[in-house]
């Protein structure tokens, strides 16, 4: 691959290295393309979902995909709608790292499906009282407008006042694109009133924090690397906006969660302690709440404000790796929170749908173990947006270099 | 089709006095409709009398136990009821709603049916559903027979194939309230094999139907009621003075 672009003044991006990354990727990504192929072979009976807790692994990895894509509307918007000039010089990797995620969160509903070859008929036939029709809409609504935004961005033949001109408008259209997207998203889980743990007016307005928190993470991370393998330049002030861009994110997603909490534990109706009973210390899922609190919150949060940390690289790159955990604790809290414990919670419980031999087939309470193929899937589809974000950073170079 | 001249409103009311707990038309469910291994349609919970009334289901009792017939409370004073949940055919189905290809479908007589033909197996209806009574094909169908037992055939609804004996993979399916029998002028298996009679279906819409009479003075209440799915699945609580 180097030498294709031998003939580019500046050499490749993640030159030698990268191309290693890349071959380590792609192996990964066809990992998981075997595993999918196995899974359609054997059915959704090779996860580890069954009829009480009907999803998993892809509906979280799904949910936080999504919530990875808004780092680029941040990056775009908040110079050109909120006057942060400090952060322009992220825009094009921003919105990079958007239509990669959010093009990967599209394909990672395709393996939760029971009969992917049907998925035409989301097109064919939409029910528009369905959330998740109006996702699958905004999903690709807000795909096809990263791509315009990054073309506009990336086409330097075009006058400058023009071009100005144009992101000026794609940045106001697509900040409340980009809203919509993850409240829609929170909207599939927030409106179900059979879920007490989903169903909260907080849902759309914590999706959308955690969303700006840990696509800033995404950010942060790629041009920490970009930083370290292509000798981007990026000027003080950039740093300093993305970190205490995180820090408040953190700030105001923590915020949101322990008023979800403090109104369950307040109200003390059963069948919504129920749920959070399991998350809490003590529970049979706490480390979600020790993930989520501390490793993803307190100490990223600290690692940002605390002057003596900031401004070192490493401690920087831990912090926004931190997040993304606390954010992906924060999706899988959620989604198995809400489905651990049935409403009608009475003996003998549900069918779980399947059968074996001297085993009982009603569960009283969820049980959830992912399956080897389940987290081939999900590694192969991180694998992937990483190839897309390195491989789409090497094409389009979207970070002044230093000079 | 064959209902869509009259304009019947289906509905069924399980009497917790009579209900023995006996499983058999979870058992009559399971053949009539070749329901594989591991699937249950149709259970009978073990429950405390009165959690179906309306003013205590908001806050459903803690279970007495995780093992069925289990009663409530320490000798001599103790309480149990049983309650038979399938489909509550829901007025405002939140399966109905949710479903994005409209797999899952309302008949004009209530009745909530699947497309086993349209379903794509995103299992939403079943996050959806507050009753927990919809099973999904995880994989290849298991019976513990090599002969398909039951109604046997294909049946549709307006072209829309709402059962098949032979189970598709990766769809979701639950309880039809036996469309293939209402629809032909019977009643759904489960009220015909009921050995204690506990169960009676009718029209909603004829005031003069049993049905009708149990849940105007009959005091029948629904599951969940404030959830405001507004089942036409009804359950009449254990009356303890009649059981004096």
């Amino acid at each position: 691959m180097a030498t294709v672009e031998a003939p580019a003044p500046r050499g490749v991006p993640f030159g030698r290295a990268g191309n290693g990354v890349v071959a380590a990727l792609g192996v990964l990504v066809l990992w998981g393309l075997a595993a999918w192929i196995y899974q359609l072979t054997q059915g959704l009976i090779a996860t580890g979902m069954r009829d009480v807790v009907s999803w998993g692994l892809y509906i979280f990895t799904f949910a936080f995909f999504v919530g990875l894509s808004a780092g680029g509307l941040i990056m775009a918007s908040a110079s050109e709608v909120f006057g942060v000039k400090s952060l322009r010089p992220l825009a094009r990797l921003g919105v990079l790292t958007a239509a990669a995620c959010v093009l990967v969160a599209a394909m990672t509903i395709i393996p939760d499906l029971g009969n992917p070859q049907r998925v035409w008929e989301l097109f064919r036939y939409p029910n528009w009282s369905s959330p998740l029709i109006w996702d699958i809409l905004i999903i690709i609504v807000y795909f096809a407008f990263a791509v315009a935004d990054l073309t506009v961005m990336s086409r330097r033949t075009t006058e400058r006042s023009v071009r100005a001109k144009r992101l000026r408008v794609l940045a106001y259209v697509g900040l409340p694109t980009a809203v919509l997207l993850h409240s829609i998203t929170a909207w599939i889980f927030g409106l179900q009133v059979s879920r007490p743990w989903w169903n909260t007016a907080l849902m759309a307005p914590l999706f959308v924090t955690s969303a700006i928190l840990s696509g800033t993470a995404l950010v942060a991370l790629a041009a920490l690397a970009a930083q370290r393998y292509d000798r981007i330049h990026l000027p003080d002030e950039t740093w300093k906006a993305l970190a205490g861009l995180m820090a408040a994110a953190i700030a105001v997603d923590l915020f949101l969660v322990a008023c979800d909490y403090i109104t369950i534990l307040w109200g003390n109706v059963p069948r919504e302690r129920a749920a959070l009973d399991i998350i809490l210390p003590g529970g049979s899922w706490q480390a979600l709440f020790w993930l989520e609190w501390v490793v993803g919150g307190i100490v990223p949060f600290v690692l940002l404000v605390v002057p003596r940390y900031r401004g070192r690289v490493g401690l920087f790159a831990l912090a926004s790796v931190l997040t993304m955990v606390g954010v992906y604790a924060f999706r899988i809290e959620l989604v198995v929170g809400g489905m651990l414990r049935p409403l009608l919670h009475l003996p003998p419980g549900n069918a779980l749908g399947s059968y074996k031999l001297g085993q009982t087939v009603f569960q009283f309470d969820g049980v959830y173990h992912p399956t080897w193929v389940e987290y081939a899937i999900v590694t192969g589809l991180f694998a992937f947006l990483a190839l897309l974000i390195l491989v789409g950073y090497r094409w389009l170079r979207p970070v002044e270099r230093e000079r | 089709m064959a209902v869509t001249e009259t304009t019947k409103k289906w509905g069924m009311v399980v009497d917790q006095n009579r209900c023995i707990g006996c499983w058999t038309c979870a058992i009559g469910c399971k053949e009539i409709n070749n329901e594989p291994l591991g699937f249950f349609w149709n259970r009978v919970l073990t429950a405390a009398p009165g959690e179906t009334t309306g003013e205590t289901s908001s806050a459903v009792a803690d279970p007495a136990s995780e093992s069925i017939d289990v009663p409530h409370g320490t000798f001599p004073d103790v309480e149990m009821a049983y309650m038979p949940v399938a489909c509550q055919h829901c007025t405002d189905a939140p399966c109905v709603k949710v479903c994005p290809v409209g797999a899952t479908f309302r008949r004009d007589d209530g009745t909530v049916l699947v497309d086993y033909e349209r379903c794509i197996g995103c299992r939403y209806c079943m996050a959806a559903c507050p009753y927990g009574i919809r099973v999904f094909n995880w994989g290849d169908a298991q019976q513990p027979v090599d002969f398909t037992v039951g109604y046997g055939k294909d049946y549709r609804t307006d072209g829309r194939l709402v059962f098949t004996p032979d189970r598709p993979r990766g769809v979701v399916e639950k309880c039809t309230l036996c469309v293939e029998r209402i629809d032909s002028g019977e009643q759904p298996f489960c009220v015909e094999v009921c050995p204690a009679g506990a169960r009676v279906f009718g029209d909603l819409n004829d005031p003069e139907s049993e049905v009708s009479q149990l849940v105007g003075e009959g005091g029948a209440a629904q599951l969940l009621p404030d959830l405001g799915t507004d089942p036409r699945v009804f359950y009449l609580p254990v009356d303890r003075e009649r059981s004096v």
